[in-house]
């Protein structure tokens, strides 16, 4: 307890290497660090502009291979309700006119020996700390048959981006009366949440447009996230456009053909004109080559500066990280990647990271007007993070309908705030 | 605008800078916004939190400028000691101890009566 009361040395130790006080550099390892973070999502962009602010003099690179984000937050929207793809599109200019430096780039590999990041254009970056943000890859192959190539046939859109427009374009193409299949994965994934958002925009997308048509959730596990205020949603909202099918009524996908549009359970196989598959899905390749990946395909981290349990001087954070009871989200990753720049910005001043308390609040909707939620406090003191006692919880079941309002447009509020956080 | 918490953490920053040479018992005085202790140091980083979802601009979500440590600490105890409350900041505040909810309450109160 009394470690987080020892902060004032922080604050000393980031003011001299600011130059604000008129002492020596006692204590200062580096005087122009080479930060590198690869992956420019909620982690990586919060990552660099706190530690621009932390530390002014050191050399800070991003690497990101797209000129512009596309969030995953709200994209159920884009989906469901045809908000325009752009209203995700983030670019990187309020980063790179606050002195970051972008490289627009595919990072390789990492050498951990000599501490560099080697890019596709063949530019090799040195670093003294590393902060990879890669978020997560789909495990092809887990569900057989579903490949990169199936996923531009039965769309995951688990990334923001075309595959979003896909799955949206799929929906609109389809004729009233058929039949859309979503496949969800066992934990853990990208938003906890997510697809069942998803389906509660679909549905709704269905009982306004395609009042015969019904979508079908396979799910690999019998129970999720929010998922009695879920239910509630679908009994009063979606009772003839959403059948939710988990683990224990044969739920589990094990196979999809993109040639035939179909997916196969343990004792089934059904047909469906739309077929999105969220597959199972591991950190982001990048982590693989730095070595900070385990044989679960996440990562390992210390709770209090998110340094790589398995490389020293590799910092990961977000999607792509052990850091559960924290789920992946949008929240996690933009406070994580905070919580890290801090314990980056010490280290660098040779000074230990301190705990904290983090936190976490996710918003999903279940209708175009109402949403629920889930929030979560940790604590990283101990060997990893975990939930304190009698915190957190979700919404209310059986609320009136100004509270789901309420809760809807908390979730604008914040989608504005984090991405104003984390992209300027 | 500027990042909450950007400011947090460089107003705590600039601020011990001006008090480097303050002793250890600064942190037992209860200090005005201008004279940021120690406390605030791991009520900045405690505030990390908060910008995740309160900005300067107050809509849904209000806006943490202009209210005063006693004022914010005040809410947040509440929020935590409402057994019946449901909203997100009732179930957050249930996993801040009274010290968190005092320092992360000084952290954030003196930017927000910054003009």
């Amino acid at each position: 307890m009394t470690s987080r009361f020892n902060r004032r040395t922080l604050i000393k130790g980031a003011a001299i290497s600011l130059g604000l006080v008129g002492l020596p550099s006692v204590g200062l390892s580096q005087a122009k660090p080479n930060i590198v973070i690869v992956g420019g999502g909620f982690g990586g962009a919060s990552a660099a502009r706190l530690l621009r602010q932390l530390m002014p003099s050191a050399s800070i690179t991003l690497v990101e291979e797209n000129a512009k984000y596309t969030a995953c937050p709200f994209s159920n929207l884009v989906i469901g309700l045809g908000r325009p793809l752009d209203a995700q599109a983030f670019s990187y200019t309020g980063l790179e006119s606050s002195g970051i430096t972008l490289a627009y780039d595919r990072a390789l590999d990492v050498d951990v020996t000599n501490k560099t990041v080697s890019l596709a254009s063949g530019v090799t970056l040195p670093f003294d700390r590393l902060i990879l943000s890669p978020g997560v890859d789909m495990r092809w192959g887990a569900i057989e048959g579903y490949s990169q190539d199936a996923a531009e046939l039965l769309p995951h859109a688990w990334k923001a981006g075309p595959q979003t427009r896909l799955l949206r374009e799929q929906l609109q193409a389809m004729p009233d009366g058929d039949t859309v299949i979503m496949t969800v994965p066992p934990a853990p994934y990208r938003c906890p949440p997510g697809p069942y958002e998803r389906a509660s925009m679909i549905a709704h997308y269905l009982k306004t447009q395609k009042p015969n048509s019904k979508l079908i959730v396979l799910d690999a596990k019998d129970s999720f996230s929010k998922m009695t205020l879920f239910q509630e949603a679908w009994a009063e909202h979606y009772p003839d456009h959403l059948e939710w099918r988990g683990a224990i009524d044969d739920g589990r996908v094990s196979r999809v053909d993109a040639a035939t549009n179909t997916v196969s359970t343990d004792f089934e196989t059904l047909q469906a004109t739309v077929i999105n598959v969220i597959p199972p899905q591991k950190t982001g390749e990048i982590a693989d080559r730095a070595g900070v990946s385990d044989a679960t395909g996440w990562c390992p981290i210390d709770p209090i500066s998110f340094e790589s349990r398995l490389q020293s001087d590799i910092h990961v954070i977000g999607d792509a990280t052990i850091a559960a009871p924290m789920p992946k989200s949008a929240f996690s990753a933009n406070l994580q990647a905070k919580v890290c720049a801090v314990a980056v910005a010490r280290l660098l001043s040779d000074l230990p990271p301190q705990p904290t308390v983090l936190a976490n609040t996710c918003y999903s909707y279940t209708t175009p007007d109402e949403a629920i939620s889930i929030a979560g406090v940790y604590t990283n003191e101990g060997s990893s993070l975990s939930s304190i006692a009698g915190a957190g919880g979700v919404s209310p079941l059986g609320a009136d309908k100004s509270i789901r309002a309420a809760e809807a447009a908390q979730a604008v509020h914040w989608f504005e705030t984090i991405t104003s956080e984390a992209f300027g | 605008m500027p990042d909450r918490n950007l400011q947090i953490l460089m107003g705590a920053l600039s601020v011990i800078s001006l008090a480097a040479c303050g002793s250890a018992s600064d942190r037992d005085t209860q200090q005005p916004a201008f004279s940021l202790s120690d406390a605030t140091d791991s009520g900045a980083q405690l505030a990390l939190a908060c910008s995740g979802c309160h900005s300067a601009a107050s809509g849904a979500i209000v806006s943490l400028n202009g209210y005063t440590r006693e004022a914010l600490e005040t809410r947040l105890l509440q929020y935590k000691s409402e057994a019946d409350g449901t909203t997100v900041m009732h179930r957050l505040a249930r996993g801040y101890s009274d010290d968190d909810i005092a320092e992360v309450s000084a952290a954030l109160a003196p930017l927000g009566s910054a003009p």
